[in-house]
C-alpha cells in the first residue's frame, strides 16, 4: 500500500476523532453551564433571604430572580447556554443588590434602633420629671389649704 | 383626701407612662411568636379564571387551558417548583400524608420566587396529541404542555364504571428547603381526564 493512502487513511480517521471530541466538549459545556447557572440562583436567593432577615424589602429582587428562573427554564428546554449566561448574569446581579440592600437595611435598623431607645429614655425621663412637678405642686397646694384652715 | 394618698396613685401612673414609653425599645428585643400557621396553597382554576369548567372530557388534537396558582404563607420568600406529569388510573400519585412525590417523570416545570402572603399564577396549556386505542385500551403517545412535546406512552385500560380512558395531569408543588439546599415535596393538584380520541 502506497505510504501517502496511509496517511489519508489515518488523517480522515484523526479528523473523525477530533469532530467526535469537539461535539463530547459542546455537550459538557452546556451541562456544565446548567449546573453553574443553577447555583448561581441558588446562592442568589440566599442572599436575598439574608436580606429580607436584616429586615429589607426584596421585591425587586424576587422580581430579577424569577426573571432569571425563567432563562434557567428555558435554557434546559433548550439546552442553550446563552440562557443558562443570562440566568448567571441576573443571578450575580441580584447577589450584588441584596448584599448592598442588606448593609443598608442593617443601617437603617440600627439608626431606629438608637432612635427608638433615645426617644424611650427621654419620655421616660420627662414622665418622671413631671410626676414630681405634679407632686410638688400638690404638696404646695395641700400645705395652702391647710394654712387657710 | 390627704396629700399621701395622692403620692401612690401618682406612682403607679408614672409607672404605667414610664412603661408605656418603654414599649417600642421592649418590642425591640422581645419576639412575639405568630400563632398563624405556616403553609403555602397550591390551587387550579379553569380557564375562566374561576374554580369551575375543568378541563374533563377532551379530545385529541383540541388545546385545553388551567392556571396554576401557587400562595406563600411562610413567613419568608419562598423558590418554588411546580412539576407537572401525567399518569393513567394505575400509576403512582404522590402521598401527601408522608410526603412522598410521585417516581413518574416531570414532563413541564415551573420554577419560581414568591414574596411571603403574595401569590404566583401561571397559564398552562395542553394539548393530547396522537392517541392509539382498541376497545379496551388506550395508549396516550404525545402531549403538548405549553407548545412543548412530549412523548409519554401511557395506557389505560377502559374504566367500565365511568365508561372512558381515565388519565391524569397533576402537579406537584416542591418547596426549596435552604437547609437541606434541594428542593422537598409539599403538596399536589389534579384534573382527571377522559380523553376521546377525535374531535
Amino acid at each position: 500500500m502506497k505510504p501517502s493512502l496511509v496517511l489519508l487513511i489515518l488523517l480522515v480517521f484523526a479528523s473523525q476523532l477530533l469532530v467526535a471530541e469537539t461535539f463530547l466538549i459542546g455537550e459538557g459545556y452546556a451541562t456544565s453551564s446548567s449546573t453553574e447557572s443553577e447555583e448561581s440562583v441558588v446562592s442568589a436567593y440566599r442572599a436575598a433571604l439574608e436580606t429580607e432577615k436584616a429586615g429589607a424589602n426584596v421585591s425587586s429582587l424576587l422580581v430579577k430572580l424569577n426573571e432569571a428562573a425563567k432563562f434557567l427554564a428555558s435554557g434546559r428546554m433548550s439546552n442553550g447556554s446563552a440562557d443558562f449566561d443570562e440566568a448567571t448574569r441576573i443571578a450575580r446581579e441580584v447577589e450584588n443588590a441584596a448584599v448592598e440592600l442588606k448593609d443598608s437595611a442593617l443601617s437603617e435598623g440600627l439608626q431606629r434602633m438608637v432612635f427608638t431607645m433615645t426617644a424611650s429614655v427621654v419620655g421616660m425621663a420627662l414622665i418622671a420629671l413631671g410626676s414630681l412637678v405634679v407632686w410638688r405642686l400638690l404638696k404646695n397646694r395641700y400645705r395652702t389649704n391647710t394654712l387657710q384652715k | 383626701m390627704d396629700v399621701k394618698e395622692y403620692r401612690g396613685w401618682l406612682i403607679v401612673g408614672s409607672l404605667a407612662l414610664m412603661l408605656l414609653a418603654a414599649t417600642p425599645t421592649l418590642a425591640l428585643y422581645l419576639k412575639i411568636p405568630s400563632g398563624s400557621e405556616r403553609f403555602s396553597e397550591l390551587w387550579l382554576l379553569g380557564s375562566g379564571h374561576k374554580a369551575e369548567d375543568y378541563p374533563s372530557n377532551v379530545k385529541v388534537n383540541e388545546t385545553y387551558s388551567v392556571f396554576v396558582g401557587v400562595v406563600n404563607h411562610l413567613g419568608y420568600s419562598a423558590y418554588y417548583n411546580v412539576s407537572v406529569k401525567f399518569r393513567n388510573q394505575t400509576q403512582q400519585l404522590p402521598v401527601a400524608s408522608n410526603a412522598t412525590h410521585s417516581a413518574l417523570p416531570t414532563l413541564y416545570e415551573f420554577n419560581f420566587f414568591v414574596g411571603n402572603d403574595e401569590a404566583w399564577e401561571a397559564l398552562l396549556n395542553f394539548k393530547i396529541l396522537n392517541v392509539e386505542r382498541s376497545n379496551d385500551y388506550m395508549i396516550v403517545n404525545s402531549l403538548s404542555i405549553n407548545n412543548v412535546l412530549f412523548q409519554v406512552d401511557t395506557i389505560s385500560k377502559r374504566d367500565e364504571t365511568r365508561n372512558g380512558f381515565y388519565y391524569q395531569l397533576f402537579f406537584e408543588l416542591w418547596l426549596y428547603n435552604i437547609t437541606s439546599q434541594s428542593f422537598q415535596y409539599n403538596n399536589h393538584v389534579g384534573l382527571w381526564l377522559n380523553v376521546t380520541d377525535f374531535i
